[in-house]
């Protein structure tokens, strides 16, 4: 694999409509656990098959197992509880979990699912985490009264989860912090350090993944975060965000995920476009530190929205990489 | 004492009924129903949420927000001279708004509220209150961010829309203003602004609700604005309680005691305490208890129990005070 302009995706994948309708009877008692695993693995294997049919070059499972970032933990971590509904914006809501008491790990909780999904290729496949940050910002609590207590017992939970993964084999393991720049005055060093918590010790790579809200509040404050590549939303703002680093240079060790797909746009980008946000970071970061992906998560296109943006991005780095012979 | 709510609450709520707005728009999203099905759906849901603050016993209830994408782009998208773009982070929240873009002068086009309110006012046993996004936030949250001109321009805008809503019979109209919990002190010339976008007020009441943080610093400076009311989010803006403990206030206060922001439910005496503690400061009877701010942040159902903790506290704030 040429580690020039390498591919990954952000995560999620659109659910295909026989896994949600099998997730609504799931709730409603009409489908077993073992009924509803079969077909999260299921469909796991189409987004894997889709990956290969894309030739992405690293590969994420798809997340079909979860309904969401954070509530997926709130349902499987001790100390939380699943949440309702509440909005998130325009149509889409989440259940919000509440940590009801200590957040605790137990036990592994995204492991069963990272290994089937790997068994089926030999691309890497990436754990996927959510950020201790943005887990407690995005529940309820009821418990600690304090922000920092709650960030550093949940960066202890998913340290544990991290160290799960690569025992297991993940070479590359992400967390999100989508949160991260919810108060940047106020308590982003505690992101950062709730980030070193996480990683500290674990033998793998490490993803964050950022999106929308005021990253150049955050720029560059968070190249402190003790991560491999941090990924950004790029294309949702026409790649306006590469500004910040014309401004004040990336680091030099760590690699840029560029987001070039707008997930909140059914508009499918033309080639052209992609490339010439692609040639635009190409100027700022060298070839081998840049990640094409898309903005964000792509549960919220429909697989043949996601099929389509997909082959555009890839057809994109395979034009800038003919063109300037990478 | 009476009760109040802030602006919005949960659209959503448990069981395929309660996510008929979700589908519905997800139905009109994909071109299967038309955007008069829609409505339909939208203002039996408003319908509902007005019909759920009034049962509870809130005293002046709101249209619960229900057909907003986010208190921006709803406003901005109904203005001439203005774009709507990129999903920004609303505040310090987990909800996002599409953030307005000037392309041109903006100006008012046509009512933006009017038919959610009388929707509202038509099915409420209790008095309907229009909210409104006032022309600070307007500006500070869209592209160019609050120049003195877009300001202007956002509040000579929002007077034609409070001018349609006197008209339409709205007793009391309310403007928010989070982001002036941003700054230390009002913006310049803001009493006028403020004067103008009340300019067609007619003899509606008016309140001014700041929320997301304190306005301590301030407060001295908003009680001299012309609202008869001024809602205080004093559980994120705690601080602000310092500077009300020293300010006699003349006008009417709505304390945003309940947090609508964590699911942790308060206990009424608490939060009738911390009122009582001003009785002898704020004309209570004049005044309002109400969530620190828009109620959709929470689950439907614990929503509905923090209305209740309101109104309860209310009454003993009632009971102490007679």
């Amino acid at each position: 694999m040429s580690n020039a302009l390498r591919t990954t995706t952000v995560g999620s994948f659109a659910k295909p409509d026989y896994l949600q309708r099998a997730r609504n009877r799931h709730s409603a008692g009409k489908v077993t656990a073992k009924e509803l695993d079969g077909l999260t693995r299921q469909a796991t294997k189409e987004v894997i098959e889709v990956q290969k049919e894309l030739g992405l070059d690293v590969f994420v499972h798809g997340e079909m197992e979860r309904g969401d970032m954070v509530g997926y933990f709130g349902e499987n971590l001790p100390g939380m509880r699943p949440g309702e509904l509440v909005r998130s914006y325009g149509n889409r809501y989440y259940h919000k979990p509440v940590i009801a008491s200590e957040v605790r790990w137990d036990a592994p909780v995204t492991v069963d699912l990272w290994r089937y999904a790997q068994s089926l290729t030999d691309k890497p496949m990436k754990g996927m985490l959510t950020g201790p940050y943005t887990i407690v910002e995005w529940s309820f609590d009821e418990h600690y009264g304090s922000r920092r207590e709650a960030v550093l017992a949940m960066a202890r939970a998913i340290h544990h989860e991290a160290e799960a993964l690569a025992k297991a084999g993940a070479k590359y393991i992400q967390v999100d912090e989508p949160a991260i720049h919810t108060r940047p005055g106020e308590d982003f060093d505690l992101a950062v350090e709730a980030m070193g918590v996480v990683v500290k010790g674990v033998s793998a790579e490490f993803h964050t993944h950022i999106c929308y809200g005021d990253v150049p509040k955050i720029y560059p404050g968070m190249l402190r975060l003790p991560v491999t590549q941090i990924h950004l939303a790029f294309k949702n703002a026409n790649f306006e965000l590469l500004h910040l680093l014309e401004a004040d240079p990336w680091d030099s060790k760590k690699e840029l995920g560029l987001g070039v797909l707008d997930v909140h746009d059914h508009h499918v980008e033309s080639v052209e476009e992609v490339k010439e946000g692609i040639k635009h970071a190409l100027r700022l970061v060298p070839a081998d530190r840049l990640w094409i992906e898309p903005d964000c998560g792509l549960k919220t296109r429909t697989p043949e929205e996601v099929r389509k943006k997909l082959r555009v991005m890839v057809a994109a780095r395979d034009e800038v990489r003919r063109d300037l012979a990478l | 004492m009476q009760t109040t709510v802030v602006g919005s609450y949960p659209r959503v709520s448990n069981g395929p009924e309660g996510q008929r707005l979700r589908k519905a728009i997800a139905m009109w999203e994909r071109q299967e129903i038309s955007r008069e099905d829609l409505r339909r759906v939208q203002v039996d849901v408003l319908h509902e949420v007005v019909a759920e603050q009034a049962a509870v016993g809130v005293d002046l209830v709101t249209d619960g927000n229900i057909t907003w994408y986010d208190p921006l782009s709803h406003f901005a998208a109904k203005m001439d001279g203005l774009e709507v773009g990129a999903l920004e982070r609303y505040f310090d929240t987990n909800t996002y708004y599409r953030r307005p873009q000037r392309v041109g002068p903006v100006h008012w086009r046509g009512p933006m509220t009017v038919e959610d309110y009388s929707a509202a006012a038509a099915a409420s046993a209790a008095p309907a209150k229009p909210v409104l996004t006032g022309p600070y936030t307007l500006a500070a949250l869209s592209a160019e961010g609050a120049s003195e001109e877009l300001v202007m321009e956002f509040a000579e805008a929002l007077m034609h829309e409070v001018k349609a809503l006197a008209a339409a019979g709205a007793p009391h109209i309310q403007i928010n203003e989070p982001a002036l919990v941003l700054r230390t002190d009002l913006p310049r010339g803001y009493n006028h602004i403020a004067g103008l976008v009340l300019r067609g007020k007619g003899n509606a009441k008016t309140t001014l609700f700041t929320y997301f943080g304190g306005v301590g610093p301030m407060l001295d400076d908003l009680l001299m604005l012309p609202f008869d009311v001024l809602g205080l989010d004093l559980v994120q803006g705690a601080s602000t309680l310092k500077a009300l403990a020293v300010t006699d206030v003349e006008k009417g206060l709505a304390f945003g005691l309940v947090d609508a922001r964590n699911t942790k439910l308060e206990d009424p005496k608490a939060v009738a305490k911390a009122v009582l503690a001003f009785k002898d400061r704020v004309p209570l009877d004049r005044s309002y208890l109400a969530p620190s701010n828009g109620l959709e942040f929470l689950p439907r159902a614990r929503a509905r129990e923090k209305l209740e903790v309101l109104v309860t506290a209310a009454k003993l704030v009632g009971e102490a005070t007679t």
